[in-house]
């Protein structure tokens, strides 16, 4: 094996890896941005792979595709975000799964099955010390807890 | 111009067929309540052109017409015809070479100029002869009453319009059946008066026991019609044509074939007329309107079959076996009917088996194969059309009256309330008993004179003996029946309920105007054709048919070896017949006088005796008849027809469903692949990949 097959060789399975990387938190990740984040992954390994080859067999024209490709996952990057955006101010949540109406009408949904317990409406309850003395005037507990940051 | 032939034989059926075509398009929203104008203008025309007709035949050298109006079907042969035949010049009509029998049976006559050798055309062709001139009279003289007592009597029905287009087309069906010159076009309109038949009687559809009684009739009918259709066909092997040309030479058939063909064609009569063992529908046809029953079940439909085997006479006349079975079923029948007349309770229903009685004598006249048989055949059907119709639409003028009221034991003393509907009925139940000087006596005594001469000499006679005194039995039973109606419904004291006896009135003149003209016809028209021996006279109008003539010949020869006229055509024997027959019919009007006038325990002592007989239930029941078709035929169709429906609902249903079922399967297996979720969706998507690599590089 000569060196420029070694090298090839290296890359290509660096940009395999890149790739399965992506591919498998594609599929695995429920939050929209990381799915997209793996699909950019895969779009940089396809990218490697390219200028890997474009340089075993010395032409300029892997590098010419990687330049469109970057460009292309520029705009798309866009579009998608600008996507993930609008789905989010429509339910509240970044959850893929949240976004299920789409199915045949006598599937059943995906639920989860153990989800963490929802943050209930009362506010948490602040630590304060017995008052001594006289009470102070009445204290609001909306003053004092801010349930959005 | 007006006598032309022709003309009025396209004429008289062609215009009933336009107001039924009018009637049936305009009536329901144009004419309403005027849509009886059609039908009544067309009627009124066609029995005046039919009347022109019976002169216009008189004046016609031979008293034949044929016109030919179209080809209706050619259908082109495939095989060569036969060599070396001579064509024949003939009558346009059903033409053919058809295949022969066996090689001894003696090959029809091949098609006129020798055109069109071995392929089929059937025409159109109308005739006009002395036979069909009577019929078409009779038709559409009663057809023409009975449309206008219709007038009155359906006023006021939403079904006003459906009426007359339906009675106009049955008259269209009735006119042309009479006026065909094939048996294939008499088959279709002998089709069609059966459908026009079973429209009428079933025409209040939504009451059950009308469709039900239209459904019947239709398909007691239709048992009949088959055996019709395989005599035609039998017609077609042993003669090559249909047209009644073949009656000129009866010779080709012999014996058997010639026995076959009489028997077929009478079961096809005999689902028409109503005779034994095809008579069931006819008393559940009472269903319908009155003026149906007036008009189709006893004057003109009824009478198709004796009219088919009144031309039909040269074949009858070719094979006496034939001739037997259709007087002994006519005598049959007579008697059978007469005997449940007897205790029905039902007025149309005793008239209804009147007719059918009524009618086994016709076909017990035209089995002797004499011309006084046959010319007393067709005189009982045209004076028993006026007589039948009378009585008809009398009993329609009650139940009018009575607002729907016809069981003769809730009736009573009507002739009070109702005087020249209680008239007009006398006179018709005269002349159906038979009485001196009524129409019923000349055309019965004429049958009876015929059977006692077929008694006293020539073939079979102890049949025509037996035929005769069960002919005079049925006379007397007759009287009896008849009169038992008529005091039972006009004498008597008055058993009507309270709401039917609210608007008890006398019918209007439309209706009563009718029964006028009948009576008159049912007093008079007996006398008047005696007299003028249209029917009788071996010179009279009707025996100059073409179809007769074989019983002219056979009469003439038959005098001339004894000119002395010593034969049972004495009129000391026609007189005894005479005198007898109205004997009978006096003790009938008489005994009934007895049972229904007098005290009431000599009726019940008279039941009782019956009863203990077990007569009288099976007089009332019919003599089971319906029963024993119901557990032979009715019951077993029944069963095939539940195991068919089962076989359909789970055999080719199933099949079907199955059929169905294989895409909803394919969808319920590929539906979970859109389960909503994205990443579900990516894997089938690397999948697809993987598949498209696997595919590419193995």
């Amino acid at each position: 094996m000569t060196n420029d097959l070694a090298a090839l060789h290296s890359y290509l399975a660096v940009a395999a890896v890149l790739v399965g990387i992506g591919l498998v938190g594609f599929l695995s990740r429920r939050n929209m941005i990381v799915m997209f984040l793996s699909a950019e992954t895969m779009l940089q390994g396809v990218s490697l792979s390219l200028v890997a080859w474009g340089r075993f067999h010395g032409d300029l024209g892997g590098q010419i595709l990687v330049l469109f490709i970057i460009a292309l996952a520029a705009a798309e990057a866009a579009i998608a975000l600008a996507l993930v955006v609008t789905l989010f101010a429509r339910r509240g949540s970044l959850d893929i799964a949240a976004w299920q109406d789409l199915r045949e009408s006598d599937q059943p949904p995906f639920e989860e099955e153990d989800l963490p317990p929802e943050p209930s409406d009362e506010p948490a309850a602040w630590p304060h010390l017995a008052p001594a003395g006289i009470e102070p005037a009445s204290i609001d507990e909306k003053e004092h807890y801010r349930p959005k940051v | 111009m007006l006598l032309d032939i022709p003309f009025l034989l396209i004429l008289i059926p062609l215009l009933p067929l336009a107001a039924a075509v009018l009637t049936a398009a305009l009536g329901k929203h144009v004419l309403g309540r005027a849509s009886h104008w059609p039908t009544v203008a067309a009627v009124a025309l066609s029995s005046a052109a039919s009347l022109l007709l019976v002169v216009a035949v008189r004046h016609e050298p031979g008293h034949e017409k044929i016109v030919q109006l179209w080809t209706w079907a050619t259908v082109d042969a495939v095989s060569p015809p036969p060599p070396g035949e001579a064509p024949t010049s003939g009558y346009p009509g059903v033409r053919g070479a058809p295949l022969p029998v066996s090689p001894t049976h003696p090959h029809p006559n091949p098609p006129p100029d020798g055109e069109g050798t071995g392929s089929f055309h059937v025409d159109v062709v109308l005739r006009a002869d002395p036979l069909t001139a009577v019929m078409l009279a009779t038709v559409t003289f009663v057809s023409l009453l009975v449309c206008i007592y219709s007038i009155g009597y359906m006023h006021g029905d939403p079904g006003y319009w459906r009426f007359f287009s339906y009675v106009s087309l049955f008259v269209f069906s009735m006119t042309m059946l009479v006026s065909v010159s094939n048996f294939l076009l008499l088959y279709v309109f002998w089709e069609a008066v059966g459908l026009c038949s079973y429209l009428l009687i079933g025409f209040w559809y939504q009451k059950p026991a009308a469709a039900a009684a239209g459904l019947k009739a239709f398909l007691v009918n239709r048992v009949g019609d088959f055996g019709f259709a395989l005599g035609v066909f039998f017609l077609w092997t042993t003669y090559g044509t249909l047209d009644f040309t073949l009656l000129g030479r009866p010779e080709l058939a012999h014996g058997g074939t010639a026995a076959a063909i009489g028997l077929l064609l009478l079961a096809g009569a005999c689902g028409k007329s109503a005779q034994f063992p095809l008579h069931v529908w006819l008393p559940d046809a009472m269903e319908g309107p009155t003026p149906v029953s007036a008009l189709i079940h006893a004057a003109t439909m009824v009478t198709a079959g004796v009219y088919l085997v009144a031309r039909c006479t040269p074949l009858y006349m070719a094979s006496p076996e034939a001739r037997y079975v259709v007087t002994a079923i006519g005598g049959g029948t007579a008697v059978l009917a007469a005997i449940i007349a007897l205790t029905q309770t039902d007025l149309k229903r005793i008239l209804a088996y009147s007719t059918i009685s009524q009618l086994g004598y016709m076909f017990l006249a035209l089995g002797t194969g004499t011309l006084l048989g046959v010319a007393a055949g067709m005189f009982h059907l045209v004076t028993h059309a006026f007589f039948k119709a009378l009585l008809f639409l009398g009993a329609g003028s009650v139940m009018h009256a009575t607002g729907g009221v016809i069981d003769v034991e809730k009736l009573g003393g009507l002739r009070r309330r109702m005087p020249i509907t209680h008239w007009t009925f006398l006179f018709g139940c005269l002349a159906l008993a038979g009485i001196f000087p009524f129409a019923g006596f000349w055309s019965k005594d004429a049958i009876l004179a015929a059977v006692a001469e077929k008694s006293h000499a020539g073939d079979a006679t102890w049949l025509y003996l037996i035929l005769f005194l069960v002919g005079t039995l049925t006379a007397f039973l007759t009287a009896v029946y008849t009169f038992r109606a008529f005091f039972l419904t006009f004498y008597g004291r008055e058993r009507l309920e309270p709401e039917a006896g609210k608007h008890l009135h006398e019918s209007p003149w439309v209706m009563t105007g009718p029964l006028a003209v009948l009576a008159l016809g049912a007093l008079a028209v007996g006398g008047y054709f005696q007299w003028s021996g249209d029917f009788l006279d071996h010179k009279g109008f009707l025996l100059q048919t073409p179809s007769l003539a074989p019983l002219v010949e056979q009469e003439e020869m038959g005098a001339a070896p004894e000119p002395g006229g010593e034969g049972a055509h004495s009129s000391s024997g026609h007189l005894a017949v005479a005198l007898l027959s109205t004997g009978v019919a006096v003790a009938g009007i008489a005994v009934a006088a007895l049972l229904y006038l007098g005290r009431p325990a000599w009726l019940e002592a008279l039941t009782a005796l019956m009863t203990a007989l077990g007569l009288y239930g099976l007089s009332k029941n019919k003599f089971y008849f319906d029963e024993i078709y119901r557990a032979l035929v009715v019951g077993p169709l029944e069963r095939l027809a539940a195991v068919l429906a089962w076989l359909d609902q789970h055999g080719v249903d199933a099949l079907v469903d199955a059929v169905g079922a294989v895409p909803r399967a394919i969808g319920a297996t590929l539906r979970p692949l859109q389960g909503g979720l994205v990443q579900f969706y990516a894997v089938l998507m690397i999948l697809g990949v993987l598949a498209l690599l696997g595919a590419l590089l193995l």
